[in-house]
């Protein structure tokens, strides 16, 4: 037995119970399990995740890795976390949605929708997160090719307050 | 009777950062709440691929004005983990202690404003005067009272003398006294319990289901502490007890952050007592090769997560931050369903949500587009009134 013996069950479970979508499980160290999932498949595995005792989704980390975006799903249990990663293509970014696993998921959602500008199939209209309503909805801050020289100039207010 | 929907915030003192509440209400009953976050959105993450490591330290500091250890705690975690630095054991002994005292002044501080919620103005003087002494062992220790900057890459800035530790104990013993007065209060007080028993109730199965984390998860008889579930710092070697409590409302909440006080106040006695010998710090390289970590921590308010990457230059790829608050969030939007709009601002103020200001929030009528203006004090006043009526008055003590 491994001294990792939970963290390498959670892997081999992973890679048992889903041949093909998930790759690239790894043990980091204690209490720390990575793996990459396919994208649509994304729900399912969380699901799983979570009746294995990851009850928490501790939250959504985005990136831009040059090709392609997407995101980290961080669930935590028992003392550890499981990162669960899936890429999408930078042309049509796009994720499902995971609320039905994860209620708990909205901001973290909507915050790759503002962030990044992928769209999360599935999540309910609302107001957005954590732009600023008067944002521009083609900008997406946390891209990498993003600066905020893209801003449109500030308008500054036409009249000073009396 | 019309259904009426009145946003509070996203000024408001009870909500601590600027958030937005829409409280659908039948009178005063709430039929239904969401809530709307993003107004203090500074684009933290953005800059911090910018900075440099250290830069960074100092930028995550201020990530919050309350658990500023917490961040830089968490962020240099993950830094450390990615430079594979074996960081002295004196030093995690120190970020350890300074973690118990900022988790102590902010207990207190909640339960200084949690007593102003319910009208109870006394107990918030006595607790902020009392929070004087954590802080005063803050800033002797550190030589800030709010953003300590103990924390460095690699290590600790400041070591711990004799005479700072006796000043430190000195204070904690006062502490412990005056805590088990409140605990006192907490558990017997026939108005406070009035005030608090079945107000925002959060049963255990809608707390994991949302997400809860902390003394609020706590309260609602979640085991769920980082500090046991994954010991990080020196918490595997100090023996302290998780607190939990099964009445899932507001009471429960006051009870557990007590309680914990006095945990936080064993565990300082343990550290100072038993400081390990050695370095402070060790030399950690400004470049980290390419990797990725992820570590939680608890914080005051619950669990505190940041993602970090690394890609072989001397600033971030990418930095995650998610703090307590934003998991608590959503359960205050169940809390308050079925509740009173009097209970509001003590349903918000029970998760301790991260203070900053004093605002107003409008009421309006929706069919006759009425408006009506409630400052915070008539919002506060009201709460006051309509328990009074229910025969809970604190103005008589």
């Amino acid at each position: 037995m491994s001294e990792f013996a939970k963290e390498e069950k959670i892997k081999a479970g992973l890679e048992a119970k889903f041949p093909g979508v998930v790759t690239n499980a790894s043990v980091q160290r204690k209490n720390r399990v990575w793996a990459e999932a396919a994208t649509e498949k994304l729900p399912e595995v969380l699901e799983w995740l979570k009746a294995e005792g990851f009850i928490y989704l501790s939250t959504i980390t985005g990136f831009d890795e040059g090709e392609n975006f997407g995101a980290f799903y961080h669930l935590s249990g028992h003392g550890m976390v499981a990162s669960i990663k899936v890429k999408t293509p930078k042309t049509n970014p796009a994720l499902p949605s995971v609320l039905p696993v994860f209620p708990v998921a909205t901001s973290y959602e909507r915050e790759l929708e503002d962030m990044f500008g992928i769209k999360v199939q599935g999540l309910p209209p609302g107001r957005r997160y954590p732009l600023p309503d008067d944002f521009p909805t083609d900008q997406y801050p946390l891209r990498k090719d993003w600066t905020d020289a893209n801003l449109p100039a500030w308008d500054a207010p036409a009249k000073e307050a009396k | 009777m019309s259904k009426i929907t009145i946003p509070l915030g996203p000024q408001h003192p009870a909500l601590k950062e600027p958030e937005n509440f829409m409280l659908v209400l039948e009178g005063e009953q709430i039929t239904g709440a969401t809530v709307n976050l993003g107004y203090n959105h500074r684009g933290m993450e953005k800059v911090a691929e910018s900075r440099t490591y250290i830069q960074n330290l100092y930028l995550i500091e201020r990530v919050c004005g309350i658990c500023s250890h917490s961040h830089t705690t968490t962020y240099i975690t993950n830094v450390e983990e990615l430079a594979k630095a074996e960081v002295p054991q004196r030093a995690l002994a120190i970020r350890t202690l300074i973690a118990e005292l900022e988790r102590v002044h902010s207990h207190l501080l909640w339960l200084g404003v949690a007593g102003y919620e319910m009208g109870y103005e006394t107990l918030f003087m006595y607790t902020w005067r009392d929070r004087e002494q954590v802080l005063d062992c803050l800033e002797l220790l550190s030589g800030n009272r709010v953003h300590y900057s103990i924390n460095t890459i690699g290590g600790v800035r400041r070591d711990i003398t004799a005479e700072q530790k006796a000043a430190v104990l000195k204070r904690i013993k006062y502490l412990e006294e005056r805590t088990q007065y409140y605990i006192k209060i907490a558990t017997q007080e026939t108005t406070l319990l009035a005030r608090t028993m079945n107000v925002a109730k959060l049963p255990p199965d809608i707390a994991v289901k949302y997400g809860a984390v902390g003394p609020t998860a706590r309260a609602s008889g979640i085991k769920i502490d980082v500090r046991k579930d994954e010991p990080y710092l020196i918490y595997d070697k100090l023996d302290f007890k998780m607190i939990t409590h099964d009445t899932c409302d507001v009471f429960g909440r006051v009870v557990v952050r007590a309680l914990e006080l006095v945990e936080s106040y064993k565990m300082i006695n343990q550290i100072l007592n038993n400081l390990p010998e050695g370095p402070i710090a060790v030399k950690i390289p400004m470049k980290l090769a390419p990797g990725e970590a992820v570590n939680h921590y608890e914080a005051p308010r619950g669990e505190d997560i940041h993602y970090l990457k690394s890609n072989g230059t001397d600033k971030p790829e990418r930095l995650k931050v998610r703090a307590p608050t934003m998991a608590n969030l959503q359960s205050v939007a169940y809390m308050m369903e079925g509740g009173w709009l009097a209970d509001v601002p003590l349903a918000i103020a029970a998760i301790d949500p991260c203070m900053s200001c004093t605002d107003r929030a409008v009421v309006w009528d929706a069919k006759k587009g009425k408006k009506t203006t409630y400052a915070w004090e008539d919002l506060r006043k009201l709460g006051i009134e309509h328990y009074r009526k229910r025969g809970v008055d604190f103005t008589k003590l």
